[in-house]
């Protein structure tokens, strides 16, 4: 607008001397537009004179700057950020520049994917992944789970193999926010990435997880955590595991994911055709009811299909029972 | 009608489909099949929303050029199995293989991709809470999640890529994401929008019936706008295109509103996929070129 452009002591292309040899392009949208866009003049401005080098594939300073002024208008634009990061290699320019560009654009934009992916190819660029891991951990401390943020990380981590203090990062996260799933998963990430899952890793991680639980019993993350390093072990068996259900049960913790989980050991123990299985059975029929009924009353058609399914997996493995 | 034709990219380029908007100065000319400018190139997505907006529109695709299509998204898929937006490159995601998938399927030609390759991919996005992420390793989300289960089935390989167990684990996972509305991760907040995405799984799943409906549609309502109409992601919230198409398809699936029904898989009316299963029996493969 006028005033908008005014104030800030803005001069439109059209009137700057060092663009009179280009012609404005316009966006044609026909005589009949739907759903047409309300372009500012600033907005319009710019993009005609973008258009215009664009087509020519103009390779320039000024083609340069005018990028950043499309992008400001629209950080959406991929077009704009292709034509961008063309200029930045045939120009020559400085990359640690062009980074601290993108970060001026994070700034304001965080979950842009335009951004991310133009930093990722600097990155690749320059062969230097210095900055990742912090500039990555800045936008996290504005938002924790913004999932850009933790994309770029992994790939960053995963690509140039820096996995050196990730740990230490996820439980500082967990610390400040034993809900937040975005560190749960990352947390995942580096053990799985570093470590590997050995007996020695999965007990740490199962002996940690249980003490985030007892701070927060009803927290979904903890206890996706749990069975997902215990993915392929008999859980019923695994150390303690069953004597912390039973203690925070006796304890009179309700929580929906300590009674999702004792049931399904009690269906390992029936599909097992364990010597438990008859009391697994009624034991899981009465956790079933009372998720249904009480503890997670919303999921309870889910609760009563689970309470079906083990009664159907007992009678087919226990077939002497009537 | 509008025509999406100046915005199509044909010819024998590999950056055959449709371009979002015209936004690159191309002229609006209805004769001439569009031959494309400097930096200029199709997107997925688009490519995705123009056949179906076309459909939508009764339109029989005669005249998009579909070989050209096919062949713009073949050069799409990476060695990984997923697929990038555009020819000139760009990240690439759940997002887009969703959308590539839906493109094959509309022009009802697989030739372009490689399934067995998607199926690998998406096996790979499965995360350790049975949950699907964007991309292997990321955290499950309701968008991804949706994205690679509809691919699936429109691929019809759902159940030769995920075990039963992976099944179930997926199931309980989605069934979960339910507080009141649906929320896209744990532990953060409901959004209309995962009402469809998580709802939509779920159909696909064949365990809606364990929504809880009056929560949920009771949710979609209340992000109404009072003021000027449409949803939002929450309530007392400005209202958007997407979240009134989602919470409208979100509604249409779980039943209870006179909405037509939707088709899970492509979020299209089934009334428009009928129209699409019936140019798919009486048109001839690759028999219209612009």
């Amino acid at each position: 607008m006028a005033e908008e452009t005014a104030a800030e002591g803005y001069v439109p292309y059209r009137s700057r001397p060092e663009w009179k040899d280009i012609t404005p392009v316009p966006q044609d949208d026909g005589p009949n537009p739907v759903v047409s866009i309300a372009y500012s003049e600033k907005f319009r401005d710019v993009y005609d004179y973008m258009r215009a080098v664009m087509q020519r594939d103009e390779m320039s300073e000024r083609a340069f700057a005018l990028t950043a002024d499309a992008i400001d208008c629209n950080p959406s634009n991929y077009s704009v950020w292709h034509y961008r990061r063309k200029l930045v290699q045939a120009l020559g320019k400085d990359l640690r520049e062009e980074l601290k560009f993108t970060v001026s654009v994070l700034r304001e934009q965080a979950k842009n994917y335009q951004v991310w992916y133009h930093r990722q190819k600097l990155v690749e660029l320059l062969g230097d992944p210095s900055e990742e891991l912090v500039v990555t951990r800045d936008v996290l401390r504005e938002d924790s789970k913004n999932y850009h943020a933790w994309q770029h990380r992994q790939w960053a981590m995963a690509t140039y193999q820096r996995w050196e203090g990730e740990l230490e990062f996820v439980e500082q996260l967990i610390g400040e926010d034993v809900r937040n799933n975005s560190a749960w998963n990352q947390r995942y990430f580096v053990v799985t990435h570093t470590s590997s899952l050995t007996d020695e890793v999965v007990r740490r991680e199962v002996d940690y997880t249980l003490g985030n639980i007892s701070k927060a019993p009803n927290n979904e993350s903890a206890w996706n955590y749990l069975e997902g390093v215990l993915r392929g072990q008999r859980l019923r068996t695994y150390p303690g595991l069953l004597d912390s259900c039973e203690a925070m049960y006796t304890k009179g913790i309700r929580s929906p994911f300590l009674l999702g989980l004792m049931v399904t050991m009690c269906e390992e123990e029936i599909a097992d055709g364990g010597p438990k299985a008859a009391e697994c059975c009624s034991k899981a029929t009465e956790l079933c009811n009372s998720l249904a009924t009480s503890v997670d009353t919303i999921r309870r058609n889910y609760w009563d299909y689970v309470q079906r399914r083990v009664k159907q997996t007992y009678q087919t493995t226990v077939p002497t029972a009537v | 009608m509008f025509m999406a034709l100046p915005i199509f990219l044909g010819g024998s380029s590999d950056v055959g489909g449709f371009r979002g908007a015209s936004f690159l100065g191309m002229p609006f000319d209805l004769t001439k099949r569009s031959a494309g400018v400097c930096n200029d190139c199709s997107h997925v997505a688009m490519t995705y929303t123009a056949l179906a907006t076309l459909l939508i529109l009764g339109d029989d695709l005669s005249r998009v050029d579909k070989r050209s299509v096919l062949q713009g998204i073949k050069k799409l898929q990476l060695a990984d199995g997923s697929f990038a937006a555009t020819a000139l490159g760009s990240e690439s995601d759940m997002r887009f293989v969703y959308c590539a998938c839906c493109v094959c399927y509309m022009l009802n030609d697989w030739s372009p991709i490689d399934q067995d390759r998607v199926a690998q991919f998406i096996l790979k996005c499965q995360n350790y809470d049975y949950g699907i992420g964007q991309r292997p390793y990321l955290e499950a989300h309701g968008g991804s999640t949706f994205c690679a289960l509809a691919s699936l089935v429109l691929m019809g390989r759902l159940h030769t890529t995920f075990s039963p167990a992976r099944v179930e684990g997926l199931k309980l996972w989605c069934i979960r994401r339910q507080q009141t509305g649906f929320q896209g991760r744990p532990n953060k907040p409901t959004d209309t929008c995962y009402s469809f995405w998580i709802g939509a799984t779920l159909h696909l799943l064949e365990c809606a019936s364990w929504v809880d409906k009056l929560w949920n549609t009771s949710f979609i309502l209340s992000t109404q706008s009072k003021h000027v109409g449409g949803f939002a992601k929450w309530p007392d919230t400005h209202p958007d295109p997407l979240h009134t198409y989602l919470g409208l398809s979100a509604l249409s699936l779980s039943g209870d509103l006179e909405l037509h029904p939707v088709h899970a898989a492509l979020n299209i009316s089934q009334r428009t996929v009928q129209w699409l299963h019936h140019l798919h029996t009486t048109t001839p493969p690759h028999s219209h070129s612009m």
